[in-house]
């Protein structure tokens, strides 16, 4: 058996009456791509905002590795090895894409605030090496030209990949993608999972993902879990799940 | 804003000497050779001082995004601790640093406790918590005896000068400078708009905010000690609301967001209102008025979330801009 990286226990987040997600409980093995996959409401997004630490769970624990992440603060969760985008995309517009991404760098940027004013050559080494290390993400994610442009002006394919090269700043070992491919075209969807392939490799990763488009979950996921009204309905391969009629009944409707 | 965060090159460092050397030569001819009037030289105090509280201030209302009302109450508290400690232990002239720093540390430690009501609660509620604080430190020190209750304290040795002042807003500006180039320069502006998602790239909000309001505190406390020396006098109803609005006018006139705006913002509005005194009250009038033209128009400020630099390069590609347009049209 291959090593349990992220696992749910029992999980619930309940707001007032609203059961957002209902004793969900899954495992997923290092290196895997895993889908999360259901209708709108099923709480996908939920699911993500309690490992991240966004939300504290009802009930339940959260594991990753063995490190218990129920009452951490976000930052910490991020700093002990998971990243995440976002459905709606929320990077800093203000700011260019290289900041952007040296910003995503700071828990592993070793100064304090004596290095700042002092202008010790540990602060200059530390932002040399985040400036590199960003420029090393772009160049990788082919968005090196766009380094200086504000990123509330890229267009929005482009505003996707540079949250993609943000989340990888966090230097995480899981990293949570947010429907990656909302408003994405085929042709761009394959390109996308390409790219989710090549960072799995590259960074040796395990990736959480959300998607709506069936083209890019049943291509590249090994794994998925189907949700329904915040409970799960089913969990497999994508060719276990083709078939299984609960599912083609939370998607499709009841057949008679 | 594209900046080398990390290289100051050996070119730049002769820059800032030549600089350093300029402002103190005329500040020499200023004073020495009276050059310029005595209320002239008043008023380049005042501007001094008032620049450092609008650096203060645009830490955290400019580069952190949070509205904050707190620096009158930070600026009492600068002046009445370094005031009280020249008058009555540090009576030499060669002890006025450490009265400075005493008070500015003394507001750095309350700002400290300001900055945590603002991990829970934003916006109005923020404006309203910290404008408490403002009058509860005013109220607290009407009512203290020992520091002269409402009529405040007299006979402060009037220590500051020029070089005071100056030197000072110098070194506020180098504080300033370097710490929002840095990775928490950086976290401010990313907590400015995006709080939740700061926070999950890894950014640790609440020690940013707590280190935003301590050093905003701290340079606020300066120019609080600076005030009181200058003047010979410090009473509490110095650090009421008209202080709170002349700070904040200062911010958002001069550019949020921005080193030189603040200078810019505080020397604009210390002329404007050496210029309107003729008017009396009506002068509040009139520079509310220029206030609405400028917010109505440059709703950033003069010079929002710009530094020189900024504003050279975009001047240049203005100007470059032009030739290749009428390329297009020619050809």
């Amino acid at each position: 058996m291959a090593e349990k990286i992220v696992s749910l226990k029992n999980v619930c987040m309940y707001f007032g009456g609203i059961r957002a997600i209902d004793d969900i409980d899954f495992e997923v093995e290092k290196g895997r791509v895993f889908g999360i996959i259901g209708p709108n409401g099923a709480g996908k997004t939920t699911i993500f905002n309690v490992i991240t630490g966004v939300y504290i769970p009802t009930s339940g624990e959260i594991y990753f590795h063995d490190n218990l992440l129920n009452k951490l603060m976000p930052h910490t969760i991020i700093d002990k090895g998971i990243a995440r985008t976002f459905q709606n995309i929320r990077l800093f517009e203000d700011q260019t894409v290289l900041d952007n991404l040296k910003i995503a760098h700071f828990s592993h940027t070793r100064y304090g605030l004596a290095d700042v004013f002092l202008n010790s050559s540990r602060y200059k080494e530390e932002e040399q090496r985040i400036e590199e290390e960003s420029i090393k993400i772009l160049n990788f994610l082919n968005l090196a030209d766009l380094m200086n442009k504000k990123a509330g002006a890229l267009p929005y394919g482009e505003q996707r990949r540079v949250e993609i090269a943000r989340a990888l700043c966090c230097k995480p070992e899981v990293l949570l993608l947010d429907e990656p491919a909302a408003g994405m075209n085929p042709a761009e969807i394959n390109d996308l999972n390409q790219l989710i392939l090549k960072i799995r490799e590259q960074f040796n990763l395990t990736i959480l993902v959300i998607e709506h488009q069936m083209r890019l979950v049943m291509e590249i996921c090994e794994e998925i879990l189907v949700l329904n009204f915040g409970k799960k309905l089913a969990i497999g391969t994508p060719n276990e799940l083709k078939n299984n009629p609960a599912v083609l009944e939370a998607y499709l409707g009841k057949t008679n | 804003m594209t900046k080398k965060n990390y290289s100051t090159g050996k070119n730049e460092f002769l820059w800032q000497l030549a600089i350093l050397l300029a402002i103190t030569l005329t500040l020499i001819a200023l004073k020495e050779m009276r050059l310029v009037s005595t209320s002239f030289l008043l008023i380049l105090q005042y501007i001094g001082i008032y620049a450092i509280l609008t650096l203060g201030i645009n830490i955290v209302n400019g580069y952190l995004g949070v509205f904050s009302l707190a620096h009158a109450g930070f600026m009492a508290i600068g002046a009445y601790v370094s005031a009280y400690l020249s008058k009555y232990f540090f009576t030499d002239i060669t002890m006025f640093a450490v009265s400075i720093m005493a008070g500015a540390i003394a507001a750095l430690l309350v700002g400290i406790l300001v900055a945590i009501p603002s991990f829970k609660t934003k916006g109005d509620y923020l404006a309203i918590i910290t404008l408490g604080f403002s009058l509860i430190v005013q109220s607290l020190l009407q009512n203290a005896r020992f520091v002269g209750a409402s009529k405040g304290l007299n006979n402060i040795p009037k220590f500051t000068n020029i070089y005071w002042v100056f030197g000072c807003l110098l070194f506020a500006v180098f504080i300033t400078n370097r710490f929002v180039r840095s990775k928490y320069g950086r976290s401010m502006q990313a907590i400015r708009e995006d709080e939740t998602a700061s926070n999950l790239v890894s950014v640790d909000v609440r020690k940013i905010k707590t280190i935003a309001f301590a050093l905003s505190a701290f340079l606020i406390g300066i120019s609080g000690a600076l005030i009181g020396h200058l003047l010979g006098y410090t009473s509490p109803s110095a650090y009421g609301f008209v202080n709170i609005v002349d700070g904040l006018v200062m911010v958002y006139l001069g550019g949020t967001g921005s080193i030189v705006g603040s200078i810019f913002g505080s020397a604009a509005w210390q002329l404007i209102v050496q210029l309107l005194k003729q008017l009396d009250t009506w002068r509040w009038v009139v520079g509310g008025i220029l206030l609405i033209f400028v917010m109505v128009f440059l709703p950033k400020g003069v010079f929002g979330n710009m530094e020189l630099d900024d504003l050279f390069r975009i001047i240049k590609e203005k100007i470059n801009r032009k030739e290749p347009g009428r390329g297009i049209r020619n050809g």
